[in-house]
């Protein structure tokens, strides 16, 4: 045991001369040769964890600056530990790849709830630890064992101003009515938030959509499928509202603001029935900083966070702590503002996380 | 190790190590796909099965496949007219003609398939052109259908169709159809009876090129198809990355891969492959 | 044997080539007669392929008229005048037989099977190759290939026949074969035969009438005797065969080495000139002997081994000899 914990001393010391040049890579491999340890483990390891930083994997873009002014600084004012990023999009699959690697180079990553549902029972996540993350600094039910919501975005949808200006559509019945409200439509490619809405404008109640009835909600999503396109990320939905293409397109709700202002004003965003979807902060198995990755989501979680993020990205706090100093002018934007909150439904990130894959197949099958 | 030697040429020793190299590279991610498609997430051929069991599996293949063939047939047809023009043209014309092919290579596939929505989408110049000189009343659907997916897939494709055509034109002895005008022939007779089958290698080269490549596109359909147009790869990657059905996405890229050996060996029965890879013709 | 061929005459008439500004071929006037083997010879260069190219339609004419029986083919494009050619290198179509290859002509000219076949095995006859009809022409020798393209060329029976160095790709000794094999061939289909080349021996050899080509013009055009008996220029009488230039009272004079006798010592009755032997090459049959004249020229002498019995050697005093009309005067150029 003691041998041990000098070899992984050693190692560790080693590992940070290697990375500060003070020793060269040969000699840092003959170091690991000789204690039996691959330099791989020792660098995804200890030495990153040593390197005093935590690597945050979210989906690039603004997202970067934002997370890094929102909680990268407060995180490394209060624990003298640097935040780095990897852009390359946490999808689900691609978790589960690199933890099934054994290299795991991240320690929190921007991604849904459901994740933490589908990912945490399998041995693909580290389990929060709500000794440092809290549970009243979030919504109820969104603070799983596996993952915790720090933010919230939404399903919500925009209509031309010129076309239904008069009589404006007000709920998702409308947004399916194609009769009443001629035009094209854009619904979000993997399923997730078309149901609910599709649901919704068949008559389900916002609160009673779980667990969701797939066969009634695709033959809602067919019967308008002539006059729908299908988007794949927030970008796209943009444009297609942007250009022109759809009279009513169903949007990320934090891109509302935007769509507005590029089409000054001619798109109008409608909240009303709008999705809260619970982005959660998790954590892969094995993550190379350790226990710091849950001190920087709990800093996520603290309310001037929560602002900051509404303020850079948009994205709606999800400690109610922070709804009530939700700043004036984006009170219409996010959703849990005091005119907002009354109008949304919840996504239940458990069913999705143990039925989104069939979901989403059955999604796809029906559109394409 | 002499009687090794006796059987085995000493050439061999020399390139081991990069077969080695290249099989662990190449064959064993493929290996590693096969033995997915048979293992997860339970052994046996359930992956398969789904083929017969789920229609939209199918569909998706079926216009995959489809819009592989149309992509191909347009995509060759132009990229010879093209290359022809090439061959045919001044030095100068040809490089210039050349310089622009090459140069929509170094694009990426992103920025050419939104430029395609700002040029012919619902509101892009050509819709907004032609309703402008009140030719149109309604927008022409261009985009957000196959019919835009197959024109971003040919435009995207036309410079690999048209690279081996190129080849195998320039190759071409000239000679032979001054010899076939001397003999008689008319332009017409002359491009069917000599100069088409003497460039087929380069046409087959073209083609399986176009379809292989085209079987793997993914982007543009996604973009162009306006989320209606589901070709395999957009599946497969949806498979691995969303809904963690990662034995559906290997069994159907076991199938791609099957698919198009088997389109290889239907070929070969009919032609020389080496001809069409490059090799001598004798 | 074989269907009497039609055979045409061809009118040349004061036919240029510009590239650019560069003339290719300057203003040339030639007949060439019905059933006639005319040979254009000349170094690379000389315009002898392009107006080869031009006769066939490949070209346009920059200026001048080229006719067929006297009726003007200028504006007739190359698949309409029914000129046969043998290309360079040959051309034939590598995806076809040798019987597709021979055919093609009469096939795309749309005539029946049964006629496509006969004339065909008729050419392959011609040409010796009836055991060859089904192979490709990949799997036939050089010399094959050449009759081949000859077969192809013949096989609808044109007027006139082009050839463009036909025999360049074949070693020497085969050359020497396939030349008899085309003189007989014209001799029995009796078509006119327009043959370029720039080798001398060939176009001695098979040629009715030769027109030496330089810098796109004609130089002298005649029969192989006069051409060589008479040539008109230095250019002519060095290009077509070997030929001394001797130098006296102001005019020049071409001599063949082999119209030139020896006598050794000097002072010999008769003697033209008298030298020192500077070498002897000996070359079989015959030596060549280099002598430096007391005039300054240098001489080449070729003489039969058996005569020379009085053991001229290198450095020995010897006199020139020879008659009055092998000493040709060339005209200034």
């Amino acid at each position: 045991m003691q041998d041990k914990q000098f070899m992984k001393e050693m190692l560790t010391d080693s590992a940070h001369a290697y990375k500060d040049g003070r020793m060269d890579r040969r000699t840092f491999l003959a170091l690991c040769g000789a204690s039996g340890v691959a330099m791989s483990s020792v660098m995804a390891g200890d030495a990153q964890a040593a390197a005093d930083e935590v690597v945050m994997w979210n989906w690039g873009g603004q997202s970067v600056e934002c997370h890094g002014s929102a909680i990268g600084d407060a995180f490394t004012a209060s624990t003298g530990k640097g935040v780095k990023f990897d852009t390359s999009g946490p999808l689900e699959g691609k978790i589960k790849e690199m933890v099934d690697s054994g290299n795991v180079t991240a320690d929190v990553a921007d991604a849904d709830l459901f994740n933490a549902v589908s990912l945490g029972p399998t041995g693909h996540l580290e389990p929060i630890d709500y000794s440092v993350v809290s549970k009243e600094k979030t919504l109820p039910g969104y603070a799983l064992e596996y993952g915790v919501s720090v933010i919230l975005y939404g399903y919500a949808f925009v209509y031309d101003t010129e076309a239904f200006g008069d009589n404006p559509p007000q709920s998702w019945a409308d947004f399916f009515d194609t009769a009443k409200f001629p035009g094209m439509r854009s619904l979000y490619k993997w399923a997730n938030g078309s149901l609910e809405a599709a649901l919704m404008a068949d008559g389900v109640a916002g609160d009673a959509l779980y667990p969701l009835d797939m066969d009634r909600a695709l033959a809602k999503i067919k019967s308008i499928k002539d006059d729908s396109l299908y988007w794949g990320s927030g970008s796209e939905a943009h444009s297609m509202c942007v250009n022109g293409e759809v009279s009513m397109g169903m949007i990320w709700q934090n891109r509302g603001r935007n769509i507005e202002t590029d089409t000054d004003g001619r798109y109008k965003l409608v909240n009303n029935q709008a999705l809260a979807m619970p982005g959660a902060y998790i954590v892969p198995k094995g993550n190379p900083a350790g226990a710091a990755a849950m001190q920087f989501i709990a800093t996520a979680q603290e309310v001037p966070a929560q602002l900051a993020l509404l303020e850079c990205l948009g994205m709606t706090p999800s400690n109610p702590a922070a709804f009530g100093e939700i700043p004036e002018d984006q009170q219409h934007y996010a959703i849990t503002s005091a005119m907002n909150i009354d109008k949304i439904v919840y996504n239940d990130p458990t069913w999705w996380g143990e039925n989104g894959g069939d979901a989403v197949n059955a999604f796809l099958e029906a559109i394409s | 190790m002499q009687a090794l030697r006796k059987h085995i040429h000493p050439g061999w020793f020399i390139i081991a190590p990069l077969l080695i190299l290249v099989a662990t590279l190449y064959l064993s991610p493929i290996l590693n796909i096969l033995w997915l498609s048979v293992t997860d997430p339970e052994p046996g051929f359930g992956n398969y099965a789904k083929l017969g069991e789920s229609d939209a599996l199918v569909r998706i293949i079926w216009t995959t496949v489809r819009i592989c063939i149309i992509t191909t047939i347009f995509s060759v047809t132009l990229g010879y007219s093209i290359a022809y023009a090439m061959v045919h043209c001044h030095q100068k014309q040809k490089n210039y003609m050349l310089t622009l092919l090459l140069l929509s290579f170094w694009i990426s596939i992103l920025v050419r398939t939104f430029s395609w929505l700002m040029l012919l989408g619902r509101n892009g110049l050509v819709n907004g052109a032609l309703q402008d000189i009140g030719l149109i009343a309604e927008p022409i659907a261009f985009m957000r259908n196959e019919l835009g997916v197959l024109i971003g897939m040919v435009h995207y494709m036309i410079p690999y169709a048209v690279l081996p055509l190129l080849v195998s034109m320039e190759a071409l002895d000239k000679r032979v159809m001054d010899a076939s005008r001397n003999l008689g022939a008319t332009g017409t007779q002359t491009f069917w009876r000599i100069y088409l089958p003497l460039t087929l290698p380069g046409l087959v080269a073209s083609t399986l090129l176009v379809f292989i490549l085209s079987l793997g596109f993914y982007v543009t359909p996604a973009v162009l198809g306006g989320g209606k147009v589901l070709m395999v790869a957009e599946y497969i990657s949806v498979q691995l990355l969303v809904t963690l059905k990662w034995g559906t996405a290997a069994m159907l890229a076991a199938l791609m891969l099957f698919g198009v050996l088997a389109m290889l060996w239907i070929m070969s029965r009919f032609m020389k492959l080496s001809t069409v890879f490059g090799g001598a013709a004798r | 044997m074989l269907d009497t061929a039609p055979t045409g005459s061809l009118q040349i008439r004061d036919v240029s080539k510009l590239f650019g500004s560069f003339k290719a071929v300057d203003g040339i006037n030639l007949e060439i007669q019905k059933g006639e083997f005319l040979t254009l010879l000349g170094p690379s260069g000389s315009g002898k392929t392009t107006l080869l190219m031009m006769i066939a339609g490949f070209l346009d004419i920059s200026h001048g008229d080229i006719a067929l029986d006297g009726s003007s083919i200028t504006n007739i494009p190359a698949e309409k005048r029914n000129f046969g050619m043998v290309f360079q290198g040959y051309a034939l179509f590598p995806h076809m037989s040798v019987r597709d290859n021979i055919g093609y002509a009469l096939s795309v000219r749309k005539r029946p099977a049964s006629e496509i076949r006969t004339r065909v095995d008729e050419m392959l006859e011609l040409v010796q190759l009836q055991d060859f009809a089904e192979r490709k022409p990949t799997q036939l020798s050089g010399g094959q290939q050449q009759r081949v393209a000859l077969a192809r060329a013949l096989c609808f029976a044109p007027p006139v026949l082009l050839l463009d160095e036909p025999l360049g790709a074949l070693d020497k000794k085969l050359r020497v074969e396939v030349q008899e094999q085309l003189k007989d061939i014209h001799k029995r289909v009796g078509t006119t035969f327009i043959y370029v080349t720039h080798d001398q021996e060939e176009a001695l050899s098979m040629s009715d009438r030769i027109v030496i080509m330089r810098d796109g013009a004609i130089e002298q055009v005649g029969t192989p005797t006069v051409l060589y008996e008479r040539p008109a220029t230095k250019f002519a009488a060095g290009f077509l065969g070997k030929s001394n230039f001797v130098h006296q009272a102001g005019k020049t004079f071409a001599l063949r080495p082999e119209k030139i006798d020896l006598r050794a010592g000097q002072g010999n009755e008769g003697a033209r000139a008298s030298g020192v032997i500077r070498s002897i090459t000996y070359f079989g049959s015959m030596q060549r002997i280099i002598v430096d004249t007391s005039a300054g020229d240098e001489i080449e002498v070729d003489i039969d081994v058996w005569r020379n019995q009085e053991m001229l050697s290198e450095g020995a005093d010897v006199d020139l000899l020879w008659n009055d009309e092998a000493a040709v005067e060339l005209r200034e150029t």
